[in-house]
């Protein structure tokens, strides 16, 4: 069993994702249990008292109006943007190390999505009137306003919703037809319904091939306008530290680096906790090891340039919210920010970093965290140094704010827990390509036997 | 009386090769089955073409003519005036027609693929088992390739599962539809 | 009129930038900062108006309060030989908004008098507003305020007061305009008289700093104040071409 992929026989890969669907041991319900009870508890309840308070709950005040739950927001847009953007890019180059990890980086970005457009709904001071910014004839008259930088993010990120819903579900039909037939029960019944009757035949296969190939060419300039368009957000308002057209190819690095350290996190766990070792190997960390390095450094890149573009342009706005970026109350947080996404993954350099887990388990958190950082401190600096001295302010998050920081990593925690549950977590019929499919057998040994 | 005979191979060459002499046999064209997809199925089967290009370039064309005309059409039939801004503008409204034009793109490629590869079909739902018109073989999904032949007659039967047996199928089934 | 022809015709009639120069009113203000002493009245009087809520002392230091017009201060020169200048701050009813683009659900738009208003049962509190407007003069509802006995019965019964999660900001008394409106067409007259409508705090000011009118009257008041050559836009190289004009302080030399 423990040997390279192409040692692995068409069966054990079956066997494997199906045992990591069917058979739960008491380990998964602990983790599930706790995982939503620390939703309940850290991020449903306190929104729930900030429903009834108001959005005062939150730190936010008089000129910082926007807080961390703008930051979470953009935060997980990013973390979505690694698993289908990556998986589209590798599968139209026919990258074959993407095959083994593909499935869950796409699930990521779906519940990614998904927490994003929870925290939507937590930001707004009405969630309850949500609807009104959706395109719908209504009773009023009123459509939303088309002009606006939110509402194209509205578009943007339903139509991104949709596509990796539709990207993850075409890519797991196979594999739900695969599953369907050596489960019982319930479970049958729901893999019977999801795999539509799938049964392997080449017009099929011919068809799957062609519709995913276009769903990755329409979704990878989605996922780039994506992200261009959550950065217009601040780059369409004339606030200094956010009026730059450096914003949006700023906003695409920025999440593609979170995403795949995302992935690499992701990557880990899956590995560790579902005795997944002998299909995401060193291969997949070194790959995105690489990765990391070469967006880490574009990353820096780009922020070298708004550093001096800023400076350079010698606006007293500019300058002043530059130098209180740098230097003023949030400066820790920066500095901190430098130190986890510029500097600490330069050590993907060397080969024996990138190809031991738990170094890169470590790094992927950390350029995370300093992901997060940077998030919070386009909003917050920003915000709190506009253009009237008068009204400068400072914002800090409260403890309701940090709680449901918090719960959206347990949210999504939840969801993915559930996923491993549904879905094969590994894409079977993509492993099995990757394999050397069986060859011609001496008459009486046949290759595998049926399960 | 319509017969589907069907044969199971351990590798994709001797189940390709099958699914030629079938075919040159006159036997009508087979069906493969595979839990991957397999190479070379056009060379031996004659090329396959799918609609589901047209599909996507017509979703992707309404997608964008509806898009701008959504954020357009609303915007005239309760003019806001905001920012100084024409009510049409075509900077802002290209990126709905953007944005909706991938949308329906991904929408109509999906229901191009389901129109062309004939899902969902009667294997849909656990509770009715078997499409009348259509084999399923368990095994296919695993590690096995199937050829499935269409017979209308007794020769062809008989004719098909020895093509099937020379081939070097470990195994053949006959599956029989009462009509 | 059938649905292609409104098409058309809501299109023609919009198309180009500055359609409120074709309205009747282009309300304005001047501020004429010689005069001002920064008494804060103007401040008061906006409070009794326009039902401002007092957001209590908990709010107050988390930098909550809601001032729709402002007294902004700011401080020349080491003490002793120290200066303060005065400046207040409200809407600035800027007719190229930056505020009015972002709503994604049009709850702030500009009206055919040349307001920028604000509507609140529309608002969903995205605060995008209150970020892109750079005069920071768009005050957010953190939570529902309430007015203890006896102060409820002071509220304006012309004001809708705010509930929890709605942007608000400064209207130029929207509800005196529409009242004046209303008179001048009761009385037969197609236009509301120059002076005749005052927000509250031009009413108030004691120095009589603050000019309140129609802009596309050339005889009104107001016009003749714009054309002052102490006149100035607060910010107005960001190109928000406010509705508020400032009419500089001058000082002794040295």
């Amino acid at each position: 069993m423990h040997g390279e992929p192409n040692q692995l026989k068409y069966t054990d890969i079956h066997n494997d994702v199906v045992r990591s669907i069917v058979e739960t041991g008491p380990n998964y319900y602990i983790a599930l249990v706790t995982a939503f009870a620390l939703t309940l508890i850290c991020f449903f309840f306190p929104w729930f008292y900030q429903l009834y308070y108001g959005i005062g709950a939150a730190g936010m005040n008089h000129p910082s109006v926007w807080g961390t739950y703008l930051a979470s927001f953009i935060f997980w847009i990013g973390l979505s943007h690694s698993g289908t953007l990556l998986s589209c890019v590798l599968h139209i180059t026919n990258s074959s190390w993407r095959k083994a990890m593909y499935r869950s980086a796409e699930a990521m970005t779906l519940f990614s999505l998904v927490v994003a457009a929870i925290m939507v709904m937590v930001h707004v001071g009405r969630p309850w009137f949500i609807h009104w910014a959706a395109p719908y004839p209504n009773q009023m008259e009123m459509w939303p306003n088309f002009r606006s930088p939110l509402l194209f993010d509205v578009m943007a990120i339903t139509t991104y919703l949709t596509g990796s819903t539709i990207f993850i579900y075409m890519g797991s039909i196979p594999d739900f037809a695969a599953v369907r037939d050596r489960t019982r029960g319930w479970r049958n019944t729901m893999y019977s319904l999801m795999s539509l009757g799938w049964r392997g035949t080449d017009t099929e296969w011919h068809r799957l091939h062609w519709a995913y190939t276009f769903l990755a060419v329409l979704i990878i300039p989605l996922a780039v306008s994506v992200h261009s368009i959550v950065s217009w957000d601040f780059a369409m308002s004339i606030v200094p530290a956010l009026h730059q057209t450096i914003f949006a190819p700023y906003f695409v690095v920025g999440a593609i680096y979170s995403g795949t350290a995302g992935i690499v996190t992701v990557m880990f766990v899956l590995r560790k906790f579902m005795d997944f070792g002998q299909y995401i190997t060193e291969l997949h960390f070194d790959n995105l090891g690489k990765l990391l390095l070469v967006l880490s450094l574009l990353w820096t890149y780009i922020n070298v340039v708004e550093v001096f573009t800023g400076f350079y342009s010698g606006a007293s706005g500019e300058t002043e919210a530059l130098n209180y970026r740098l230097f003023g109350f949030y400066a820790p947080l920066y500095w901190e920010m430098i130190a986890f996404c510029a500097i600490a993954p330069l050590l993907c350099a060397f080969k024996s970093f990138r190809t031991s887990f738990v170094p890169m388990l470590v790094l992927s958190i950390a350029i995370n965290i300093g992901m997060y950082t940077e998030r919070f401190l386009i909003v917050a600096t920003s915000l709190s140094r506009q253009y009237l001295p008068d009204a400068w302010g400072l914002y800090v998050p409260s403890a309701v704010e940090i709680s449901i920081l918090l719960g959206t990593f347990a949210l999504f925690t939840t969801l993915f827990l559930l996923f491993v549950k549904v879905f094969p977590s590994v894409s079977m019929y993509e492993v099995k390509e990757t394999m050397e499919s069986p060859k011609k057998s001496p008459p009486a040994a046949s290759e595998g036997s049926p399960a | 009386m319509k017969n589907f005979v069907v044969g199971l191979f351990g590798d994709p060459e001797s189940a390709l090769a099958a699914a030629g002499s079938i075919q040159t046999a006159d036997l009508g064209t087979p069906e493969l089955m595979s839990p991957v997809p397999m190479e070379g199925v056009e060379e031996v089967l004659g090329e396959k073409k799918s609609v589901i290009k047209r599909f996507s370039l017509f979703g992707a064309i309404f997608g964008g003519i509806s898009g701008f005309l959504l954020a357009a059409i609303t915007a005239v039939l309760y003019a806001h005036p905001t920012g100084g801004r024409p009510i049409i503008t075509f900077p802002p409204y290209l990126i709905i027609t953007y944005e909706l034009t991938i949308l329906f793109g991904i929408v109509f490629t999906v229901i191009g693929f389901f129109v062309s590869a004939r899902l969902p079909n009667g294997l849909w739902t656990a509770w009715w088992k078997q499409d009348e018109n259509r084999p399923y073989v368990p095994e296919a999904a695993v590690n096995k390739f199937a050829v499935s032949v269409t017979c209308t007659s007794n020769e062809s039967v008989q004719q098909a599962e020895a093509i099937l047996r020379t081939a070097g199928a470990e195994e053949v089934r006959d599956v029989t539809e009462e009509n | 009129m059938s649905f292609l022809d409104r098409i058309t015709e809501g299109w023609r009639k919009n198309r180009k930038p500055g359609y409120y120069e074709d309205f009747d009113y282009h309300w304005a203000m001047t501020i004429d900062l010689d005069q001002c002493s920064g008494c804060g009245a103007c401040v008061t009087a906006c409070q009794a108006e326009n039902n401002l809520p007092i957001v209590g002392e908990d709010a107050f230091t988390k930098g909550r309060e809601i001032k729709w017009l402002r007294i902004e201060h700011y401080w020349e020169g080491e003490y002793p030989d120290v200066k303060l200048n005065v400046i207040p701050m409200m809407c600035q009813h800027c007719d190229s908004a930056p505020c009015e683009t972002v709503c994604p659900v049009s709850a702030t738009y500009h009206n055919q008098d040349g307001l920028n208003t604000q509507i609140y049962n529309r608002c969903i509190g995205t605060r995008s507003c209150a970020v892109y407007c750079p005069y920071e003069v768009r005050y957010f509802n953190y939570n529902d305020h309430t007015w203890e006995s006896p102060l409820d019965q002071q509220l304006n019964p012309d004001v809708s007061v705010r509930e929890k999660g709605v942007m608000e900001k400064c209207t130029f008394c929207i509800q005196r305009i529409r009242q004046a409106k209303d008179n001048a067409k009761d009385d037969g007259r197609r236009r509301v008289r120059d002076g005749e409508v005052q927000p509250a705090c031009v009413q108030t000011c004691p120095s009589k700093a603050m000019v309140f009118g129609d802009r596309n009257d050339p005889q009104s008041q107001v016009s003749q104040s714009l054309n002052d050559p102490r006149s100035y836009k607060v910010l107005d190289e960001l190109n928000t071409n406010s509705s508020v004009v400032y009419l500089k302080k001058v000082e002794a030399e040295g």
